[in-house]
């Protein structure tokens, strides 16, 4: 009886894929915009630059957008990235490898996420109360790890600028490795998110929690695994982060749960759970990011920037909400047809 | 002035695509209850939602009270002409008291505050007018039962001189108590001069307040009428468009060996001590008032509920279930009570719906879902079930009540279970489906699993269960053969309170 579909109705017919061409639409826009403004915006060289710096928000969106997927938000995104960049640092100034050192960052990082979904999913603290709390621990948890000072550079000999170069500095294949690295991580957690059954829940719970529960969904283990993804790429992030200086820094991270949630719902993730793909998160990002450095090209003033990036942040998503509110009404009519036919 | 309090005639409404009603006529008179009947999808909430002024007319003439509806009706104007609906979802604000309920947006002031004392009283003489006197329009309104919320809503609407009062599906979420005084207060209302439409799909209880019935099926008129001028199978045949020979099909099964044993189960205040057998080949229906336990006792069993102790034993074997998925996993299912909040993951669509129990059937060992096996599932429970739907991507909550509920069964069929619990399988869906509904359940003792319902409708359980226990109190009262009992003897049982 069902009708066969070709590729691109079966493309268009995926759900959510609407908001995430629109964010797409959106990327290409300003594309223009800021190339028009300054035509030195779309050299090679800017571009590729570009493409780095939208590898941080891409990372945090990814972990925000799993969080967000399930119902629930994560605030402590920015302090962990700051607890890993400084952890990391700290023990390489004091002379540990940087593996050992990468290795204890990743170990407090989990543990992070490990205590959010504990408190969100079994303890049932509302998200943003529980990880309120854990984003102001692990803020301590970062001023603590050098006494209360930034760290000295990790220095550029041998194994920390191997360090340096791996995750930030260095290219392959003409393209910078940071790029490489956002784009595995993003294919590893599009296939577990699209293809798994951990991604089934991950959605499932978001959209009725009770019902999912009933089905046999272990509520806390899959809330869980989304804290433990967003911690993960929290950690990836502030080893970047820190590659990049090459120090540690106390307040990196900053308001990083914020422009995580905004990469997340610009590129078209619901807030309250059940609906979103992980492509969209890419648009999301680099909305962000051409927006920071195009305005940095156009010699726009940083105060004025911020508001620029606040208005047109709130614009796409208005324009998103409208468009899906049109089609809405437009449904329920179709809907209410379809129920008498 | 005619001899209606609202006559529509030839009301025609197209949505892109359908017609949604094609030259529709309906005929109320002041003083009379009328009961709209159809199928799910036959056109009666359209028709009340331009009565309304939801939705506006393509064609047609409205007269309300005599007064000729030129143009387009919208929402205010209704209101005004006395048009109020009392939605099936309550809509209300939970957090708020009753009377800030009846007064919503249109509060009283006095010198600029709110004139508490004066709305209370208000409240109070119009709650007084439908016989309802211990109620404190103080109370929260979340903290009234669903029965009580009901009559707030009424209350309200007769605050802004409703006429002509719509009532959809009022019965289906109130306990047999609650019933009994709607029925008294549409009786009040009915002797005060309201005409009154009542939209239910318990056929059963219609005789015990209807006047008059209009009849619509797939958006046409079909007949009206004195109710007392119809037998049963004559409305029946009207809705469906063809006769239903048999309302509640009962296949007999020879009683195979026992399968599941549940022993002094405990849980919670509602679940006080139950002790049942159920047996391969046959359908055991637990029935009882609202309140008596049932919904609890098998969430319990089914882990979604933790239970304070007891035994279940499956096929010999001593259970331990902790939660729903170590019931799923040992092979006992259940499908609740609704559907929304507890059934469907609304949002998502058929197929995630279907797949999210049985991910473990149809997932390679690294957890990745296998389409193929996923779309023979997903087809195998599309056909046994005839799921009216367009593709298998669409939302479930798109879908109509009926269609929802093969959904929830559709997830449980798809692997073999051997207890398969169903919590009132048919509530709010039309009486097609429900024979469809009742059809699986028979195919399912067929194949030799065990099936328990749980059903408030006497005339449900008694037509479809082999044996019927009854609950009172978090206890089972009662068992009796459903082949010779009365519905007196199940209510006995029902209201046996003991002390023990």
């Amino acid at each position: 009886m069902q009708k066969k579909l070709n590729p691109m109705q079966r493309f268009l017919a995926i759900r959510g894929i609407a908001s995430v061409l629109t964010a797409f639409a959106g990327v290409i826009v300003l594309m223009i915009i800021f190339s028009i403004l300054n035509p030195n915006f779309a050299k090679p060289n800017s571009l590729l630059t570009l493409m780095r710096s939208v590898v941080p928000f891409l990372l945090v969106g990814i972990g925000q957008a799993y969080v967000c997927i399930t119902g629930n938000i994560d605030l402590s995104i920015g302090s962990v990235l700051g607890m890993s960049a400084m952890i990391s640092a700290t023990m390489m100034c004091n002379g540990s490898h940087p593996l050992v050192a990468v290795l204890v960052a990743f170990l407090a990082c989990m543990f992070t996420g490990f205590i959010n979904g504990l408190l969100v999913g079994k303890f049932k603290l509302p998200p943003f109360i529980g990880t309120l709390g854990t984003m102001t621990i692990a803020r301590g948890v970062a001023q603590l790890a050098n006494g209360n000072y930034n760290t000295d550079n990790i220095g550029s000999e041998g194994a920390a600028q191997m360090y340096k170069d791996i995750l930030y500095y260095g290219k392959t294949l003409g393209i910078y490795n940071g790029v490489w690295i956002g784009l595995i991580v993003w294919a590893i957690f599009f296939y577990i998110l699209t293809f798994t059954r951990s991604g089934r829940h991950i959605y499932a719970i978001g959209s009725n929690v009770d019902a999912a529960r009933l089905s046999g969904v272990n509520v806390f283990a899959t809330t869980t695994k989304a804290y433990m993804v967003s911690a993960f790429c929290a950690f990836l992030t502030g080893l970047i982060t820190m590659a990049q200086s090459g120090m540690g820094d106390m307040s990196a991270g900053m308001s990083y749960e914020m422009y995580a949630v905004a990469a997340a719902v610009i590129g078209g993730v619901s807030t309250l759970g059940g609906s979103g793909l992980l492509v969209g998160v890419i648009a999301g990002a680099s909305v962000w990011a051409i927006l920071q450095s195009g305005l940095t090209f156009a010699n726009v003033p940083v105060a004025f920037r911020n508001i620029i990036i606040g208005l047109i942040v709130v614009a796409c998503v208005l324009f998103d909400v409208l468009r899906r509110d049109g089609k809405k009404s437009s449904k329920k009519a179709k809907k209410e047809a379809v129920k008498v036919a | 002035m005619s001899e209606y309090a609202v006559s529509m005639e030839h009301i025609t409404k197209t949505f892109p695509g359908v017609k949604a009603l094609d030259d529709v006529q309906l005929h109320l008179r002041a003083g009379e209850v009328m009961a709209l009947l159809g199928e799910n999808g036959a056109g009666k909430s359209t028709l009340m939602k331009i009565l309304s002024g939801v939705y506006t007319r393509d064609s047609g003439s409205i007269e309300i009270f005599g007064h000729k509806v030129e143009g387009d009706l919208n929402t205010k104007q209704a209101q005004e002409l006395g048009v109020a609906i009392i939605h099936q979802e309550l809509n209300m604000c939970q957090h708020l008291s009753v009377s800030a309920n009846m007064f919503l947006g249109r509060e009283i002031l006095k010198g600029g505050r709110m004139d508490t004392a004066e709305m209370n009283r208000q409240a109070r003489e119009q709650l007084a007018k439908l016989g309802i006197h211990d109620l404190d329009p103080n109370t929260t309104v979340g903290d009234l039962t669903v029965g009580r919320q009901q009559m707030v809503e009424i209350a309200k609407a007769l605050l802004i001189n409703a006429k002509v009062l719509v009532m959809d599906e009022p019965s289906s979420a109130l306990s047999n108590a609650e019933i009994e005084e709607m029925f008294r207060i549409v009786r009040e209302l009915r002797s005060q001069g309201c005409a009154i439409v009542y939209i239910s799909h318990r056929l059963q209880e219609l005789h015990h307040i209807v006047d008059s019935v209009t009849i619509m099926r797939d958006g046409h008129y079909i007949t009206e009428g004195k109710f007392t001028d119809f037998t049963m199978e004559q409305i029946i045949a009207n809705m469906v468009g063809h006769e239903i020979t048999n309302q509640f099909p009962r296949d007999t099964v020879p009683r195979g060996k026992k399968v599941l044993e549940v022993k002094h189960l405990r849980a919670g205040r509602m679940v006080k001590d139950v002790s049942f057998d159920a047996y391969e080949g046959e359908v055991l229906g637990f029935s009882g008032l609202v309140g008596a336990g049932r919904t609890e006792t098998m969430r319990a069993i089914f882990g979604a509920d933790p239970k304070d102790g007891g035994e279940i034993i499956l096929d010999g074997k001593k259970l331990t279930i902790h939660n729903p998925a170590d019931a799923i996993r040992q092979g006992i299912v259940l499908a609740p009570e609704d559907r929304k909040k507890d059934g469907l993951c609304t949002k998502l669509s058929i197929r995630s719906n279907i797949a999210l129990p049985n991910l473990d059937l149809i997932c390679a060992k690294l957890g990745t879902v296998l389409r193929g096996k996923e779309n023979k599932m997903i087809e195998k429970g599309k056909s046994s079930l005839t799921i009216k739907m367009s593709s298998a991507e669409v939302d479930a909550g798109s879908l109509s009540g009926g269609n929802q509920q093969k959904v929830v069964v559709a997830k449980w069929l798809a692997r073999d279970s051997r207890v398969v619990i169903f919590d009132e399988p048919t509530r709010g869906i039309d009486v097609a489906a429900k024979v469809e509904i009742y059809e699986i359940i028979n195919q399912l003792k067929k194949n030799g699993v065990v099936v328990i319902i749980v059903s408030s409708e006497l005339p449900e359980v008694m037509g479809i269960s082999d044996r019927i226990l009854v609950m009172c109190n978090g206890r089972i009262t009662g068992e009796v053969d459903p082949r010779g009992t009365t519905e007196e003897e199940i209510m006995t049982y029902a209201t046996r309170f003991g002390s023990n």
